[in-house]
């Protein structure tokens, strides 16, 4: 039961001595500092996929490659950052300032191709002090087709992606013009990825500006034991959250959807955990997995890591920082040539970020639910949907220059909780609820689409005491030339399942709707040309439910129903609550007496 | 002797400021009448009119301006009860308030709950028509079911209406129909339209912003006509001006059209005072100015001589809270002030607000009615606030009563009543300290690089703990804290804005049409100002600016444009060179030889209206000082210890008093807690060094 120490030196009492106000501040100050580098992102970035929906991430690691602020970018992105700009010191040992350095190397640390990390040393009186991270989903990566997702490249050639093992695309804050002639020639739409890459440099660059102020504020001395300090508290909190839950062992499975032809019967996600509450330490096994497969949906090492660590902390104490301190108490076991794990070259890792990462979050979250009431959490909301397609095609009002962007219009049910409903804009289970939506009127604006219609679904979530979020709805399509559509959604077949006896969220839907309006359901992962005229309406998951609906609050039913996030008819059959008056006149209300015998019936 | 008067209507008090040509500061102080802000008006405006030895209707008569602030309209928001708002919207995008923008805080932290609409999904209805992306038609609107929206709305108590229409920037056709009809079958139904309100890209924010502005009309209308009226009626004829939420001031008649602007009225001025106050004194550039009332305590912040403006105002928290879809002076507000309730909750823990007491029926002391303990009642029994000279002696306080209230306390505490006290003086301001945090330390500012302006009817009592906490070395308390936010009204610049949208690319520029848009903008800012130059203001000066991005980009950057017309290239260049360097600064990048699209373009008029005398004048004396009185205080520790009382006006330039202290002021009463001490500058304010350490 208990685990081998793995940092022993670490596990003797951490402590900190600095003055807590200071630390506070400082540690606050590197907040900041991130999210000015993640507003300069936002704001100066071109396609949709970064200036609208925020798909990317910035953070701090120090010059010992250890993760010191996370800002709140995606746990996804991020968590692996010290993997990275661990490459950059062993790669490079002529670290000057001015350099920065592109990143995208799933074999090397990096998430997967179409995320474009751009690192830049912080150097001060000529000592590497911290890597300023910023990582970007970019709307293209120069895929053999037109999405950065590529379910089915058998391996990294099919995959097209033009990949940088670190190189350094900056010299003395000028641009390394070979590189950026390379992704100008092979990235669709040059213009868009290079705004996005200033965009990216941007926040890299204004972390270190800042970090170099701060440095020069506060002196190197100061800094030097903040850090030091920082990760010991940090630990600490994450020893103490660790210690509040019973040790033992936990495992769980999820299954992916099938995928004709290379996944004809689906995928089987196991997740083994040890919690050593004595130790204060957690070790997730995702070794017990197939091996990779010739497709694009292995995971890479940062992400098989990073979604498992996602689903631990989701499930302790929220105010434990996350940085290199608190992680130092989690470790993630993997496997050389396994799906969740160490990807063998050439195992193309092309969807690493999302489908098979989301089914690990989710059953780790949903596996510490088996320990009792009041812990882990239910299945989130997954696939990405219609609502989360790559488009492209030509965009006649500007002289049909071609277009291509991935939509962000999904809604996804969050999970069930111990304590409160499904989160109801989660996205994914590796994004949290942390990514923005896109907005009809940008989308519209930028490319030459047509939403007709998006709206929330009403009894779209898992039933619960605490019941999933819904999912959204979404209609849209081509105005005036045909257009390409890929969507790689997963969820169609194995929804997001109930803990707890809550139940499971409804299942993900596609359809191409043809000019006559017939429907056509199509496949979780397709790629298909719509012609104008014809929509696409994708439905989402809605998140699993925690806890039976027959023991859910009678007055929160009546607020599902007066505010549409239920039915009349749910509320009866599935929650056994019995309602009368209408919600019209504002006289709806809970017929207990009614509702006693239903629950007793169904309960029956 | 013209005079200007400003007036802030709190929760619990209302504040006047009167002062003359000569810049003599009076101010007068009164209980808020919930129901009529006039009868407040009137009885604060009467003790300020009796120092000067007027009557009001004289007063009133010889008044050039009147500048107003109020925060009905934010607590309004705050506890729901604006009007029943029905939203209309594009069929097949009902949710967009619901929706928001996405984005959440704290990445792992699943256990929040989803926060409800501004407008209820029930009273969401869906209009079928369709404008798209260039202004083009796609689907007609559907005036059958206008109607019979319209129609549903009179049966079910709609008291305002929120139209957003997808694209009605582009084309406003639809929502121009839309509101002709409302006028025709529910007339008198306040409405707000997004492209009138707020035309601006992205429905959410639009549509949130439309939303808030609808709910408040009905209450905010009525409120500021019957101000308005009453005013004229009292014999005042002369402009009304209002603050709002950019920290400058609009005229009544402007600003009951677009109510969304007094969001923050009223506490947007307090930075403003702190700054001019700050600025006399030759104090450091970043302060923090903290306003405690009765009802809420405000922080907002100066920064390196600035005041701090959010550029995205949301209404609680960010991405989860309401967004107001407009900048606006960040100013953080929590439940606390001199009327909090003081109550022990289930766990037997000491909990003080966010629920107040108000002005009715007030702290128990008021002998209003009021039982419940509250911060007040607490600074009594500690014997901080002394119940025969409360507002210069004006309203005498029941201490048997304030004994009485914390009574309860104790008995659930275990405690005596002077510790309990101590205790609810302890809990108030450890929220305060919270509050501060949130916008100083969670933004990576120091406090202890800052200076701390305390205003307030109840900002005197925690200064000096408060700031201990923080690390604070300097606090500031001007003689006039009771009033800060009605103080500020008087050093505020009167601001208006035109706008203009007009797209445009540097490689292809528009001149004709920019320099027509200009002139536009400048011909509505010189109607504004022919106005104020008839009343006698003439210092005026006119700022231009464009809001511009680089071609893709999706997100402008506002930028001042150094001139209002543009004759040839050389003008354009210049533009351009000035959006490289404000980029380059902002975002650490330029994209050198990428076209910069222009978008809306934005003239500023500010008049600066001659700057009063900062302070109350005082006499120049000996430096020393003598207590009026003794009274017995309560500071924590040990016994209560025999505290020399001073009254504000008697003390002299130079005075240096060292706690344990109490200094009165008219509107406001300043504890100096031991170790602390206070010296009266020369510019007549006070200047505290908090304790080494606390007395928590």
């Amino acid at each position: 039961m208990n685990l081998p120490p793995l940092h022993p030196e670490r596990d003797k009492a951490v402590a900190y001595t600095m003055d807590p106000v200071l630390m506070a501040v400082l540690a606050n100050r590197l907040n900041a500092i991130v999210r000015e580098m993640s507003n300069t992102l936002l704001r100066t970035a071109r396609s949709a996929v970064l200036a609208v929906v925020r798909d990317f991430s910035c953070a701090i690691v120090t010059a010992d490659n250890q993760l010191l602020c996370p800002g709140e970018g995606l746990p996804v992105h991020i968590f692996g950052s010290a993997l990275q700009s661990q490459s950059m010191c062993d790669l490079h040992k002529d670290l000057t300032p001015g350099d920065a350095f592109l990143h995208n190397d799933p074999y090397l640390g990096n998430t997967h191709a179409a995320d474009h990390m751009i690192m830049c040393p912080v150097i001060v009186d000529g000592e590497h002090l911290f890597t300023t991270c910023a990582k970007a989903h970019q709307a293209d990566c120069g895929n053999s087709i037109p999405s950065t997702y590529h379910a089915y490249a058998r391996d990294i050639y099919e995959e097209g992606a033009l990949i940088f093992p670190c190189v350094r695309v900056q010299k003395d804050y000028q641009d390394v013009a070979d590189i950026i002639r390379m992704c100008r020639r092979r990235i669709r739409v040059p213009e868009q990825w290079y705004g996005d890459y200033l965009a990216t440099v941007g926040a890299a660059r204004i972390g270190e500006r800042r970090l170099t102020e701060l440095v020069r504020r506060y002196g190197m001395a100061t800094i030097r034991q903040f850090v030091g300090d920082w990760f010991a508290y940090s630990e600490r909190r994450m020893v103490e959250a660790i210690k509040k839950l019973p040790s033992g062992r936990l495992s769980n499975t999820g299954y992916y959807d099938p995928q004709p032809p290379v996944l004809p019967d689906g995928l089987a996600i196991r997740v083994d955990i040890n919690v050593d509450a004595n130790n204060g330490r957690i070790e997730v096994d995702l070794t017990h997995n197939e091996d990779n497969k010739a497709f694009g949906l292995n995971q890479s090492v940062a992400c098989a890591t990073s979604n498992a660590m996602a689903g631990v902390f989701n499930c302790i104490d929220q105010d434990v920082p996350h940085n290199g301190g608190s992680f130092a108490r989690v470790s993630v076991k993997l496997r050389e040539g396994c799906i969740t794990g160490i990807p063998t070259f050439p195992h193309s890792c092309s969807m690493a970020t999302t489908n098979i990462g989301d089914r690990i979050v989710n059953a780790t979250q949903a596996a510490f639910a088996a320990i009792g009431d009041g812990h882990g959490l239910a299945e989130g909301g997954i696939g990405m949907g219609a609502g989360a397609g790559v488009i492209s095609g030509k965009d006649w009002r500007v002289n049909g220059s071609p277009f291509i962007n991935q939509e962000w219009l999904i809604v996804n049910g969050g999970p069930g909780t111990p304590t409160t409903d499904g989160w109801l804009n989660y996205g994914l289970p590796v994004a949290g609820g942390l990514m923005y939506r896109g907005s009809v009127e940008v989308d519209e604006s930028k490319y030459p689409i047509t939403f007709k219609s998006l709206r929330v679904v009403t009894g779209g979530g898992g039933a619960g005491r605490f019941r999933g979020a819904p999912g959204g709805e979404v209609i849209y399509g081509p105005r005036h030339d045909p257009m390409t559509l890929v969507v790689s959604c997963d969820g169609q077949v194995n929804p997001p399942q109930g803990v707890r006896g809550g139940h499971a969220g409804p299942a993900a839907q596609t359809y191409h709707v043809h000019l006559d309006g017939r429907e056509e359901k199509l496949p979780g992962v397709v790629e298909c040309q719509l012609q104008p005229g014809e929509f696409v309406r994708g439905v989402d998951c809605g998140g699993g439910g925690y806890g039976s609906p027959l023991e859910r609050d009678p007055a929160r039913v009546l607020g599902d129903v007066l505010e549409r996030w239920e039915s009349f008819e749910r509320a009866r059959d599935v929650y056994g609550v019995v309602l009368s008056g209408t919600v019209e006149d504002e006289t709806l209300s809970v017929d207990v007496a009614a509702t006693a015998r239903r629950r007793a019936e169904l309960s029956a | 002797m013209p005079y200007r008067i400003s007036v802030d209507t709190g929760g619990t008090f209302t504040d006047v400021v009167v002062t003359d040509s000569a810049g003599h500061f009076t101010i007068g102080k009164a209980l808020t009448d919930r129901q009529r802000a006039f009868a407040s008006i009137a009885a604060a405006l009467e003790v300020a009119a009796e120092e000067l030895g007027l009557q009001v209707p004289a007063l009133l008569a010889d008044t050039a301006m009147f500048l107003y602030g109020t925060t009905r309209g934010t607590n309004a928001i705050v506890e729901r009860k604006t009007a029943r708002t029905a939203f209309l919207s594009t069929a097949g995008f009902p949710d967009i308030l619901l929706l928001k923008e996405g984005g959440k805080s704290e990445p792992h932290n699943l256990q929040m709950e989803y926060p409800a609409p501004y407008i209820p999904r029930r009273l969401t209805f869906e209009i079928p028509e369709r404008i798209n992306a260039e202004g083009g038609v796609d689907i007609a609107l559907a005036e059958d079911a206008v109607r019979a929206v319209l129609t549903t709305l009179a049966t079910r108590g709609i008291e305002a209406i929120a139209v957003c229409l997808l694209w009605s920037i582009a084309n406003p056709a639809h929502e121009l129909r839309v509101g002709q009809l409302i006028e025709e079958m529910l007339p008198g139904i306040p409405y707000t339209l997004s492209h009138q309100l707020n035309p601006i890209l992205r429905e959410y924010r639009r549509a949130s912003s439309t939303a808030i502005d609808a709910s408040l009309k009905p209450l905010m209308q009525h409120y500021l006509l019957t101000l308005e009226s009453d005013l004229r009626a009292a014999g005042y004829h002369n402009d009304i001006l209002v603050s709002t939420s950019f920290g400058g001031v609009m005229h009544l008649g402007d600003v009951v059209q677009k109510p969304i602007y007094l969001v923050k009225s009223g506490p947007a001025m307090a930075p403003i005072a702190g700054l001019a106050y700050a600025a006399a004194e030759n104090l450091a550039r970043d302060i923090i100015v903290c306003d405690a009332g009765g009802t809420t305590f405000d922080v907002s912040l100066v920064r390196d001589g600035a005041v701090e403006f959010s550029r995205d105002t949301w209404l609680g928290p960010q991405w989860t809270g309401d967004n107001l879809g407009m900048a606006s002076v960040a100013v953080h507000s929590i439940g606390a002030g001199g009327g909090s309730i003081a109550w022990v909750d289930s766990g037997g823990l000491l909990r003080v607000g966010p629920h107040s007491a108000g002005s009715e029926p007030g702290p128990a002391c008021y002998g209003r009615g009021g039982t419940q303990a509250t911060v007040t009642d607490a600074a009594v029994v500690l014997g901080y606030i002394d119940p025969a000279h409360f507002l210069g002696g004006r309203m005498q306080l029941d201490e048997a009563a304030a004994r009485r209230a914390l009574e309860a306390v104790a008995v659930s505490l275990g405690e005596t009543i002077e510790r309990a006290a101590f205790a609810i003086l302890t809990v108030a301001n450890e929220n305060m300290i919270q509050a501060i945090k949130e916008l100083t330390i969670n933004e990576g500012i120091n406090p202890a690089e800052s200076i701390l302006v305390a205003g307030g009817g109840a900002g005197g009592l925690g200064a000096m703990p408060i700031a201990a906490e923080l690390g604070c070395q300097t606090v500031l308390v001007p003689r006039t804290a009771g009033a800060l936010s009605a103080s500020g009204m008087q050093f505020s610049d009167i601001i208006t804005e035109a706008g203009a949208a007009r797209l445009t690319t540097s490689e292809q520029f528009n001149f004709a049409g920019v320099n027509a848009a200009l002139a536009d903008i400048d011909t509505r800012l010189d109607i504004f100002a022919e106005r104020l130059r008839a009343r006698g203001i003439i210092s005026v000066r006119k700022r231009y600016f464009v809001e511009a991005r680089y071609r893709f980009q999706v997100w402008e950057l506002e930028i001042e444009v150094a001139r209002n017309r543009f004759d040839d290239a050389s003008h354009v260049a210049e533009l351009v060179e000035e959006f490289h360097r404000v980029h380059e600064r902002v975002f650490a990048i330029t994209d050198i030889g990428q076209a910069v699209e222009c978008l809306n373009w934005r003239g500023r008029l500010i008049a600066s209206v001659d700057a009063p005398s900062l302070e109350p004048t005082r006499a120049v004396g000996t430096g020393l000082a003598t207590a009026d009185r003794l009274r017995a205080a309560y500071f924590g520790r040990g016994a209560a210890i025999e505290t020399p009382v001073y009254l504000g006006e008697r003390l002299p330039v130079g005075a240096i008093i060292k706690g344990p202290a109490i200094i009165e002021e008219p509107t406001s009463t300043l504890v100096i807690n031991p170790g602390a001490s206070a010296r009266v500058s020369a510019g007549g304010r006070y200047i505290l060094t908090p304790p080494k350490e606390t007395s928590l």
